[in-house]
């Protein structure tokens, strides 16, 4: 015999009209949020590790001198503040053919320059004074292609150079940490290096950083969708379970309405994830845009995706009516408020200070991370405790009758009610945490300087001699003095030897300083400020960025299931509100209690979250010399403010429901 | 007798279908008032159009003299809170309030001080034989139970008319016969009126007097000298 459970789930959604296709409407849109959330978290993870590796190219990999074939050195310069990566590549004489870089047909000859497309723009863009005399200057130049670039944005120049240049000898080479990552200069026999450039590296932990924080909240919408066919199904099930239905055909039942529901909405948020990949990839992080394939994550991500959130939307919906099916009257019939114990207390102040604890110094990310999801489950432990707490705080000394009731529903099921406001508490924490930004007291900042580096005071007094006649050719208006090995914070040199300028004018002039004196510089380039602050301003932009890609994600989701969880509410308790009503209740005492629900533990959780997360980064800084700084608070204030008008905003959404379903009262009454 | 509320001429139409096809009743103090007949015959609608819950197309309701079916939305839902109680089938109650605090939530609503409605609230457990359930939630009280919190809360604003619709509807007939025994004497001895529709002639019989409809017209009123 054919099981009854399809043809009759079928037909019931069918029958259930309007207001039941719009709830599944609902349901699967939320669906389709979180899916298309977590298909950009994938991506953004994926397509930066990716796209770092096509990077690795560019650090030499060094051979043994005996076996090499070819000298690579790889520098950095800086145009408008942003970075060019500048790669020489030399054949030696008599040895064996190199193969072709990424992004080149073939291995350059001396005298060709191969610019990527962002880099020729630019090198057209501005006077060849501030920035293509830094290069040698062939008829035409040849292009890099996409293999070999991490970005359609990037700035990325190969040379071909003698192999007597001095671009190619011994003195472009690293200076030791001063150089870290920037400059390096090795014998090769290929490109076969695997480790990707100081700008991309840190993208994938970044990434992953955010991806962590947004897990919660999309898991909590997922959940929310699937509660918000609950309400009618449960009446119809009640009534097919007084028509015989077993328990075990009406979950059956709800998993297979949910799963459809589920699914369609997952398939629509990976289909507008597909679609939207073109726009997707024109977002920026770090580098720059995004090869479009970059962020294609593939099939079985795809399907992982659409599964994970139709099988959470299941289970939740499952959840939610497993008390029907057990008592046939579909009566919510909750003997006992759902305490809870105080072993949460326990259990979060015991992580809290083993987090502490573990936090003195440095972290690596990995370890961040790691401590990040400690502290996001014990929360998810502890907030409903909290909300237990204050429900009953709040019904002892409630006055007004929605505040009574607020406070009741709060301290009757606090697992609700936290589920409600989790993702914007815990939004909270991350901007809390990220409004905290690192002052840099490493080495005073030279934004004026441009600087060459000698290898002794000799050379230095010499170079200096050239670098002003050099100068003032090019007309920009410069001190030009020379700076000893043991001056660690007085130039842009951190202590190596070397002639400085200090250049009056903006970044025009800073860029003509750098291309007028870079004859004078060994092969190497001039180096300015962006050259030293670069290790460290690449992490903290990254952070900075993944921060606030975090936050507004993380509040949108947090709004869209406060939303869906106060239309499902409003459907749940029709018939007590639609009773109330029509004994006289005013409609605003009962909107009033609605919010408030909402509103108190929100209030007293993400201030305190926020707080914490304030005080997690102050801690994580501390040795580096953490502040909150006024923009980092006004970015703070303006986070949650907007966060919690959001909220308000969402729950207000369903105001035009709570009229409807109980203006009617032969509907309501019988 | 002093008439506290009247139906004259009311008349209410859904589309096609004459729900109400112009019904006269009175109620007086301390009277009941039993409505009965088939499902679908206009027993609810007479009720809510009675009690200001739907606007009847033609005719008047009075209370107290006064006509109120032309009150605005907001005059009628003040009225309905003051003037009236109400007891329906079931579901009435806010699952998450203790019993004490379902039944002073119409007074909270009118402005009194929590604990003096707590402690007015409390006054009609023992009457109703709740006494030591004032804590509990509707959850954890039987459907009999149920059904006296929600007629001490019908009856703590003190009201002129009591209205109850199928307030039996979901219990069994030993219950249902202890809970309409209550509600009619109760709200006797409270000096208000009641009108209560039931399908139940047992119940009915506990009523002073038995109004018959029959598509939206009432076809036979009969009049009970009850104990
Ligand atoms: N909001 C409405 N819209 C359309 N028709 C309605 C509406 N309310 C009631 N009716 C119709 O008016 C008639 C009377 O309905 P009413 O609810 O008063 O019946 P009832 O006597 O209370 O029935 P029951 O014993 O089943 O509760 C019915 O035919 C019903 O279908
Ligand atoms: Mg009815």
């Amino acid at each position: 015999m054919r099981s009854p459970v399809l043809p009759l789930t079928w037909h019931l959604a069918r029958s259930a009209g309007r207001r039941g296709l719009q709830s599944r409407l609902l349901a699967a849109g939320a669906a389709a949020v979180g899916a298309f959330v977590l298909l950009v978290m994938v991506a953004a993870c994926l397509g930066s590790g990716a796209r770092a590796d096509r990077t690795a190219w560019r650090v030499p990999d060094a051979a043994p001198a005996r076996a090499a074939t070819a000298v690579q050195a790889t520098t950095t310069t800086y145009v408008r503040h942003k970075p060019v990566t500048v790669v020489s590549l030399a054949q030696l004489p008599d040895r064996g053919p190199t193969p072709a870089p990424p992004g080149l047909s073939a291995f350059p000859r001396r005298g060709e320059v191969y610019l990527s497309p962002a880099l020729a723009e630019l090198v057209r863009e501005l006077p060849a004074r501030q920035l293509a005399d830094r290069f040698p200057r062939p008829a035409s130049y040849g292009t890099v292609g996409a293999a070999g670039l991490a970005s359609p944005d990037e700035l990325v120049a190969v040379i071909g150079r003698a192999p007597g240049d001095p671009a190619v000898s011994a003195s472009a080479g690293s200076l030791g940490w001063y150089d870290e990552g920037q400059t390096a200069r090795a014998g090769i026999t290929g490109f076969a290096g695997d480790k990707p450039s100081l700008f991309t590296g840190a993208d994938q932990q970044t990434a992953l950083l955010g991806a962590v924080l947004l897990v919660v909240p999309v898991v909590v919408l997922a959940a929310a969708a699937g509660r918000l066919g609950a309400a009618r199904r449960e009446q119809r099930l009640a009534a097919l379970r007084l028509a015989g239905a077993t328990p075990r055909q009406i979950l059956a039942m709800t998993a297979a309405e949910a799963a459809a529901v589920g699914a369609a909405g997952a398939l629509a948020g990976a289909l507008a994830y597909g679609a939207l990949l073109p726009v997707l990839a024109e977002i920026p992080y770090g580098v720059g845009s995004w090869y479009t394939g970059e962020l294609w994550v593939g099939l079985p991500w795809l399907a992982a995706v659409v599964l994970g959130v139709t099988v959470l939307l299941t289970v939740s919906a499952v959840t939610m009516l497993r008390r029907v099916a057990a008592s046939p009257l579909g009566v919510a019939q909750q003997a006992d408020p759902r305490r809870t114990r105080v072993i949460r207390l326990v259990l979060f102040a015991a992580a809290l200070v083993y987090i502490l604890q573990n936090t003195e110094g440095q972290l690596s990310n990995r370890r961040l991370i790691v401590l990040l999801a400690l502290f996001y489950g014990v929360f998810w432990l502890f907030g409903p405790w909290v909300v237990d707490r204050l429900g009953r705080v709040a019904g002892r000394f409630a006055r007004r009758p929605a505040t009574l009731l607020a406070a009741r529903r709060l301290s009757d099921d606090p697992r609700a009610a936290w589920r409600t406001v989790s993702g914007l508490v815990l939004a909270g924490f991350v901007a809390g945490f990220f409004s905290v930004t690192q002052l840099d007291i490493g080495f005073p900042e030279h934004p004026d300087q441009v600087a060459v580096v000698s290898q002794d005071a000799a050379d230095a007094r010499h170079t200096a001699a050239e670098a002003r006649t050099l100068l003032d050719r090019a007309g920009v208006e410069a001190r030009v003095g020379t700076v000893d090995d043991d001056d660690f914070s007085g130039s842009v040199l951190l202590g190596n030897a070397g002639v400085v300028a200090r250049v009056s004018g903006g970044p025009a002039q800073i860029d003509t300083a750098i291309t007028a004196l870079t004859p004078a510089a060994n092969g190497r380039l001039p180096v300015s400020q962006d050259y030293v602050s670069a290790p460290d301003a690449t992490v903290t932009d990254r952070i900075a960025t993944v921060s606030a890609a975090t936050l507004i994600l993380s509040f949108l989701v947090a709004t869209a299931s406060a939303g869906l969880t106060a239309a499902a509410n409003v459907l749940d308790r029709r018939r007590v509100y639609g009773l109330l009503r029509l004994a006289g209740t005013p409609l605003k005492v009962l909107d009033r209690a609605r919010v408030r629900e909402t509103v108190l533990p929100l209030v007293v959780l993400a201030g305190g979250t926020t707080a914490m997360g304030v005080f997690g980064a102050y801690q994580l800084n501390k040795a580096a010399g953490a502040t909150v700084d006024s923009s980092g608070a006004l970015q703070l204030a303006v986070c949650v403010t907007a966060g919690a008008l959001a909220m308000l905003a969402a729950i207000g959404a369903s105001r035009p429901l709570l009229r409807r379903v109980t203006t009617n009262p032969a509907q309501t009454a019988d | 007798m002093s008439i506290v509320l009247a139906g004259h001429g009311l008349i209410k139409k859904y589309g096609s279908t004459t729900a109400l096809a112009g019904v006269d009743v009175e109620v007086a103090a301390r009277d009941s008032l039993a409505i009965m007949g088939p499902s679908g015959s206009g027993k609810s609608t007479l009720l809510h159009t009675l009690a200001g819950i739907i606007r009847p197309d033609d005719g008047q309701v009075l209370l107290r003299g006064e006509r109120i079916d032309r009150l605005g939305e907001n005059k009628l839902s003040a009225l309905r809170r003051k003037r009236f109680g109400f007891v329906f089938q079931f579901g009435q109650l806010l699952p998450e309030l203790p019993a004490e605090e379902n039944v002073a939530l119409p007074l909270m609503l009118e402005g009194v001080p929590r604990g003096q409605a707590v402690a007015r609230a409390r006054r009609w457990f023992a009457p109703l034989g709740l006494d030591g359930l004032e804590k509990r939630r509707p959850g954890q009280l039987s459907g009999g139970q149920a059904q006296r919190v929600a007629i001490a809360r019908a009856l703590v604003i003190e009201p002129d008319v009591v209205f109850a619709d199928e307030p039996t509807g979901a219990l069994d007939q030993h219950t249902s016969e202890e809970v309409v025994r209550l509600l009619t004497s109760v709200t006797r001895e409270q000096g208000a009126a009641l009108v209560m529709v039931t399908h139940d002639a047992d119940v009915a019989a506990h009523c002073g007097r038995i109004l018959q409809v029959r598509d939206g017209r009432i076809s036979s009123h009969s009049q009970y000298t009850v104990a």
